[in-house]
Formats: structure tokens, sequence, C-alpha cells
């Protein structure tokens, strides 16, 4: 199914008022999170838009149903940028949720279709990026002991636990591992697994944070041959880091929003504070922030299949680090009360941060890149 | 699993070629000018400290450890308290600190816990010190434990003996007997947080809360807002106008927090510091007698700008504290977490990371000791400049930090996060660091605006 540019705007504007209107509506409250009943309740309403699907097939214009040309992609994260915009957590339940149906439906694994947000991803590993080793595996380079070792162990779900980040109540979870070589996929039962809660988390409150380990290692592998291995696992990545960084965008819109709002009706030293340079500096550093993830989104509007994934975690570097400082001067801006929960930026700043550290953070986004264009380990 | 010898990529200290062991083999002179004591970085620092001083701030992290490090998560999660309310492991920590003369140490005994051996130094100097260990520990109770400083520390810059003695003696007594007697420190007004911090701003600001005469005294209206401590204070210093009067009339007054017309009327959820209030103080026709005015009349200003210029070093303290918290769990997470068998510090580039790291805090510490070393009188330029850089580059660390952690970084449990609500909040209080830039230019125009003048910096 072909989703033409025209047609992706139009179906965005139904997103973005739907984002404003319920999921912004029902998440005002910076400083009293959803509980888990809002957020199915919402989830609901967005499988009702379409937003949402409950199929693991191609059969509508959900998030990361289609990929694989322009339109659908810049639909992808035009949506999760204005999910973002309302909501952060909300946004990042819901592409998380999508991308493991969107991964399922390439494995041909068949999901629970009554639960909306029953099934989580993991798109890495342990820790990190695996260093140089899995751009080199994605990059069919020959791997030395070392980097396959390095492998087997960041994807080793017993012997290490994996943080996961997803709505209360999960049920399966859908991550990568290694075998025989390569990268298979396991759909974990929660029961099955050794899930451990955590007491909270950084930022996005509407979620919770688990340690997870398998270890009895029951859940069956799905195994794939060497190049479709590469491809489904090279795709998750880019989708799993495109939709990372589309909802930190839209966290850094509401962010601007608020900044400039304030800026415009608080005084200091008898103006508005708009017109103090030290303000003006702290808005141009939002703006400019703003301005670069909305070109490098705008870059990755194009078939998955078409986009370099070094590309992909180089901008993820960058972007994310210039949101995170962006959504600081969001609360600068606002001065003390930026920092009380309840006004929101500093929310906004935990969200940040949560998002740039998922998918392996981007500390090791170096060596990846590295490994991407072929330095050894 | 026996310990490895030596960091990967790097030769063991016994190796033939590793230049610490031929430092040895020096003949005496040469020996005695390159060989080196491998000490713990913090003890290193302890040596170059006076001797006073130094035992200071040995106490402070023994106290830190015991009392604050196992309360600290407690506090942090727990629910919030309505207006008034303290958590009972808080209160226990106030007791513990009033004994141990944590909440006295800006006079010497009898009337205080300072150590008459530190009274060569800048009290700055050594609450500085303290600052550094307690924010380390926790932020939370760090500031719930040194607001308090602030609060008194117009009554000690009001420079009259009588003050001291009658209105700081009691509360230090009170609180060396365990029974935590906090003081507040009150200048922010609502929509005015940075006019009561610089002058051009306070210049054309609107006084927010008012003093009017009386027989024998004054009466307070207003509000007071993001007050730290303010919800367990049993005294305040607040700053008021004199009625019909513009902020150059601000008066110093000594509040008693019981007494009819005060009103706490709400505590702010913050985004960190949770263990310490942020309170917004009501005053109804508050009454306060003659001689709880601080300083005397139309003073307030000069020692509301001499108390910022007094803490703002110790607010950079707090940023060594946290960069330093940071970077020791970033560095204890290195040395137990594994990555393809081999512990994360074995890794060149988190090596690098951590040398930058420990460069960064060690560096702002040495800025505030520096200033601190020299602040008997803290200049505004020094204290502003200490403050702003300190704990920008102190959030940095914290950020690096939770980037080493990556996917770890943002749980609760690796207590990087924590540290990162805790330090966000030194860049906006004591001043946003916006306006202390500002302060240091301000501080300095003399200077600037002498064409002919060779300026030093």
């Amino acid at each position: 199914m072909i989703v033409e540019r025209e047609d992706s705007a139009l179906l965005l504007a139904e997103v973005d008022r739907f984002a404003r209107e319920r999921v912004a509506a029902a998440t005002a409250r910076a400083e009293t999170p959803i509980g888990a009943a809002v957020l199915e309740q919402l989830s609901q309403e967005a499988a009702a838009l379409g937003l949402l699907s409950t199929a693991t097939g191609e059969s509508g214009f959900g998030i990361w149903e289609h990929v694989d040309h322009a339109g659908a992609m810049a639909f992808n994260i035009g949506a999760l940028t204005q999910l973002g915009r309302a909501n952060a957590g909300v946004a990042f339940a819901w592409h998380r949720t999508a991308l493991a149906r969107w991964v399922a439906g390439q494995l041909a694994l068949e999901l629970d279709a009554a639960s909306l947000l029953g099934t989580t991803l993991v798109s890495t590993g342990h820790y990190g990026l695996a260093r140089t080793s899995v751009a080199r595996w994605l990059k069919s380079a020959a791997l030395h002991g070392d980097e396959v070792a390095l492998l087997a162990d960041w994807l080793d779900r017993g012997a290490h636990a994996t943080v996961v980040v997803a709505p209360h109540a999960w049920r399966t979870l859908l991550w990568p591992v290694w075998s025989d070589g390569r990268i298979a996929w396991q759909l974990a039962h929660r029961d099955r697994l050794d899930v451990q809660p955590c007491r909270a988390q950084h930022g996005l409150d509407e979620l919770a944070a688990f340690q997870v380990r398998d270890s009895s290692s029951t859940a069956e592998l799905k195994r794939l041959d060497d190049a479709a291995s590469r491809l489904i696992y090279g795709r998750t990545l880019k989708m799993d880091m495109i939709g990372l960084l589309a909802i930190a965008a839209g966290a850094l819109v509401r962010g601007q929003e608020l900044a400039t709002d304030y800026a415009a009706i608080r005084t200091q030293g008898g103006k508005i504070i708009a017109g103090h340079p030290a303000v003006q500096r702290m808005l141009g550093d939002i703006e400019i922030a703003r301005h670069h993830a909305d070109v490098a989104l705008a870059s990755l509007a194009r078939p998955i299949d078409d986009i370099d994934a070094g590309a992909v975690a180089a901008t993820r570097v960058s972007a994310h680090a210039l949101l995170c400082d962006a959504a600081n001067q969001v609360v600068q801006v606002h001065g003390g009360i930026g920092y009380m929960c309840e006004a929101g930026p500093e929310k906004i700043v935990r969200d940040q941060n949560m998002l740039k550290l998922q998918a392996g953070g981007t500390r090791e986004a170096h060596a990846f890149l590295a490994g991407w264009i072929g330095a050894f380990a | 699993m026996s310990a490895p010898t030596h960091l990967e990529g790097h030769l063991p200290a016994d190796h033939p070629l590793s230049p610490r062991r031929q430092y040895r083999d020096l003949p005496l002179i040469g020996r005695s000018l390159a060989n080196y004591p491998v000490k713990d970085l913090w003890e290193t620092d302890f040596a170059r400290l006076p001797g006073p001083l130094a035992r200071q701030r040995r106490r402070a992290r023994a106290f830190a450890e015991q009392h604050l490090v196992p309360v600290a998560d407690e506090l942090d999660l727990a629910a919030h308290l309505p207006a008034g309310e303290c958590h009972p492991a808080a209160l226990e920590v106030l007791r513990e600190a009033g004994r141990q003369g944590w909440l006295s140490y800006f006079l010497p005994r009898p009337l205080g816990s300072m150590p008459w051996r530190a009274l060569p130094y800048p009290p700055i100097w050594q609450c500085s010190l303290i600052v550094e260990e307690f924010s380390r520990a926790c932020g939370g109770l760090m500031l719930l434990l040194s607001a308090h400083h602030l609060g008194a520390m117009p009554l000690l810059l009001s420079g009259n003996v009588r003050n001291i003695l009658r209105h700081l003696g009691p509360v230090y007594r009170s609180c060396e007997r365990g029974d935590p007697h906090l003081v507040a420190f009150a200048i922010t007004e609502p929509g005015a947080g940075s006019d009561v911090e610089e002058g051009e701003g306070a210049a054309r600001a609107h006084p927010g809360v008012v003093a009017t005469s009386t027989t024998g005294g004054w009466l307070l209206n207003g509000r007071k807002c993001f007050i730290s401590g303010g919800d367990l204070a049993r005294t305040a210093t607040v700053f008021a106008a004199l009625e019909g009067e513009g902020m150059e009339s601000w008066t110093c007054f000594y509040v008693d927090c019981a007494a009819p017309g005060f009103r706490v009327a709400r505590t702010e959820l913050k985004m960190g510091m949770r263990a310490s209030g942020a309170a917004e103080l009501e005053f109804t026709d508050l009454f306060v007698p003659h001689d709880r005015v601080i300083g005397g009349l139309r003073r307030g200003w000069a020692i509301n700008r001499a108390t910022l210029n007094a803490s703002r070093i110790p607010v950079a303290a707090m940023g060594v504290g946290f960069a330093r918290a940071a970077t020791e769990t970033a560095l204890d997470f290195a040395k137990r977490y594994t990555l393809g068998g081999r512990a994360l510090i074995h890794y060149q580039d988190v090596q690098l990371h951590l040398a930058t790291m420990v460069a960064e805090t060690r560096a702002i510490r040495s800025l505030v000791w520096q200033e601190a070393r020299g602040a008997w009188q803290p200049r505004q330029l020094n204290a502003s400049m200490c403050k702003f850089h300190a704990t920008d580059r102190a959030q940095v660390v914290c950020e690096m930090a939770m980037d080493l952690l990556a996917d770890h970084g943002g749980l609760h449990e690796r207590k990087v996060e924590k540290i990162f609500r805790d330090v966000r909040l030194t860049r906006i209080f004591e001043g946003t660091n916006q306006i202390n830039r500002l302060s240091l230019m301000e501080d300095w125009q003399d200077q600037l605006l002498d064409v002919d003048q060779h300026m030093g910096v």
C-alpha cells in the first residue's frame, strides 16, 4: 500500500488533532502521570483511529505499518513527533508496541490480538551498541573471534539483565538474541522471564522500568538466514532510532511552546523576559535544536532500505544532544518554576534524557560508526 | 577469577617500562623530585587543606555516609508531604546533624560548633567543604541542612553582636541540643525571582511583600515563594519593602514562623532535592517587633546581596559534590559491569570518558577552593563566576555519567538519574546562571568602562 505525501499530510492532520485533544489533554498534569487504565483507554482510541494495529499484517495506516516508501515514513515520523509533543511516554509506548508488531509481521509470529500494549520490544543488547561489532556484522564484514564473542555476550539474555521500559502490564517481549553466528528473535512471555521491576525511572513517567533476564531460555527462537537476519535487524534498529528521535523532537516542540509562552508574559527588570538577550539566546538555542531535528527527520523520510544505518546513528548522536540541551534551556527560561513538576519543563528534560538513553544510548554510537565505516573493534 | 594486574591497554605498575617503578630507583635527588605516592585523589586533596578544615571535611564525609546515604533514596521517592509535615527519617537526620554541630558551624564555641582552630580560615571555605560532602551523599538532605545557614547569614552579616547573641545564639543552642531550629531565607516573590537577585531588575520591580509601620514594630503582608526549608523553619529572615517605597527600602525582618499571620501556603513537588521542601509563605498582618529588624531599615538590599555573595561559592561546591558523586558512581559501574567478558573500565573509550569526568570534577573543585580560600569578603564577581561555571560543568559531568551507563542510566537504582535531578537545581537557585553571568559583569563594570585601564584577568 502506497501512502502519498499528500495522503500523509491529511492523515497527520488527524493525528495532530487526536494528539492535542485526547493525548495532551489526558496527560496535561505533568506532576500526576496517567495510570495504566488511562493509557489503555488512549490506546484503544488510537487503535480506533487506525494509529495502532492489533494485526501483524500490513492492513492500515498505523505507526510502522508501512516503511517501504517515503510517504509512509513521513507519516511514521510525523505521527510520532506529534504524539511526542503531546506526551513522550505515551508516544514511546506506542512506538515500541507498533515496532514489535512490525517485527512480528516480518517473522510471521502471532501476537495477542486482544492486547494493544501487551507486546513490547527491545532493539539492542544489554548495554550500548556492541561497540563496533554489530555495525560490522550488519555490513557483512568478516568478524574475528572477539567480535563474535562480544555479540554473543551483548545479546545473551540469560547472563545479563536487559533494561526494559514499557507499560506496566506488558505480557510479551520481543528481543534479538545471538544464535549460530547471527541475530535471531525471541518472543518471550513475561511469566517465564525473571522480571525485576525497578523502583522508579528518570522519565517517561507513564511507563515503568524493569530489569529482565531470561534464565531458562524456554522461549522459541525465530531463526533466519544470514541475509534476512541482517535485513530485519538493520531495519528494526533504524526504525527504533528514528522513532526515538521523532518523539524527542516532538517533546521539544512542546518545550518550545512552553518557553515562548512563558517568555512572552513573564517580566523581569520591568519588561517581558523575551526582550532580554539572555533569554533570546536560550530561545535561539531551542529553535536551533528544533530546526536541526526537523532537518534530520526530513532526511529520514525515505524508504527504510534507502536509509543508511550509520547516518541514523550519527544523526541520533548530534540531534539528541541538541534536544537535551534545548530542553534544559526550556527549564532555564522558566527559572525556579521550571524546576517544579506541575509546570512541565522539568519532565521534558527527563523524557529527553530517557529517549537519548534508549536503544543503547548515544555514547557508543561513535564506536558503532567506526565499525560502520570499517574499523575493527 | 583473580583480579587483573592492570587495565587493558596499559602496562602493569611492575613492568620494566613502567615509569613509576623506575622512579623508585632513581638517585636520591631524582627520586625526591619524581617519585610520588599513589594515593586516593580525595586523600590527596585532603593533604592540601589546612589541618582544621581537613578534619572538618573528614567528619562531614563520615556523617554523610553514616546518616545521609542510608535514607537518601527513601526520601527521594517518598510521597509529597503536606506543608509543614516532615518525614521521620529527615527529622532524625536534622536532630543528629544538630547534635553533631552541622547546623551551627558558622560561629566558634561556645556560640556555635566551629572548631577554634578553623577560625583563621574563611567560614565560606569550611562551608564549601561540608556542602560538597553532603551533596555527594544526597542533594535533598544537603539542602535541608544548608538552607538553614543561608537563612541565618543575614543575622551574621548585619554585623550586630546583639543580633547574633539574641537571635542566632538560641538557634544554635537549640540545634546542638538535638532540637533543630531551622532558619529560612525568604527573598523570592511570585513572578519576581530574578528581580531580587540583581540590581537592574530590582530598580524596576514592584515589591510584593510590604512592611507597614505599626505600634512597636511592623506588619508584613504578601507572599514569598520557592523558599528552601521554609516549611520546617521556626524563624525566617524575610525581606520586605517599606510601605510606599521601592526595592531600595528593602529591610530584613527576623520573623517568628509561629506568629499569627504566618502561613505555609504550599510546598512544591520538585524535580529533585526532594528531601528539602520549597515553600510558599504567606504573610497576613504578620507583626514583627522593632528589635527584630536586622541590620537597620533600608539595609536589606545590601544584606541580601552580601548573603548571595556568601552563598554562591557553597552552591558551586554543591556542583562539585554532585559531579563527584556522578563520577564515583560511573567509576563503580565501569569497574563492575562487563561487556564481552571484560569490565567496561578496560575499554579505552570508557577510560577516556572517565578521565574527562575526573578532570572536570577536580577542575571545578580547584575553582571552588581557590575562591573560597580568599572569601573573607566574598566578591560578587568571583562568587558568581564560581557558581555558574561550577554548576554548569557539574551538570555536564552528570550527563556524562548517564551516558556511560547508557540503557541503565535512567534507572533509579543506578543513582545517577537522581544526581542529575539534584544538580539541575544548582543552575537555577541563588540566581539563574544567566543572572550570575550578568552579576559578574555588573561587579566588573568600573574597570570595563575605563578604556585606558589595563585589564587583568
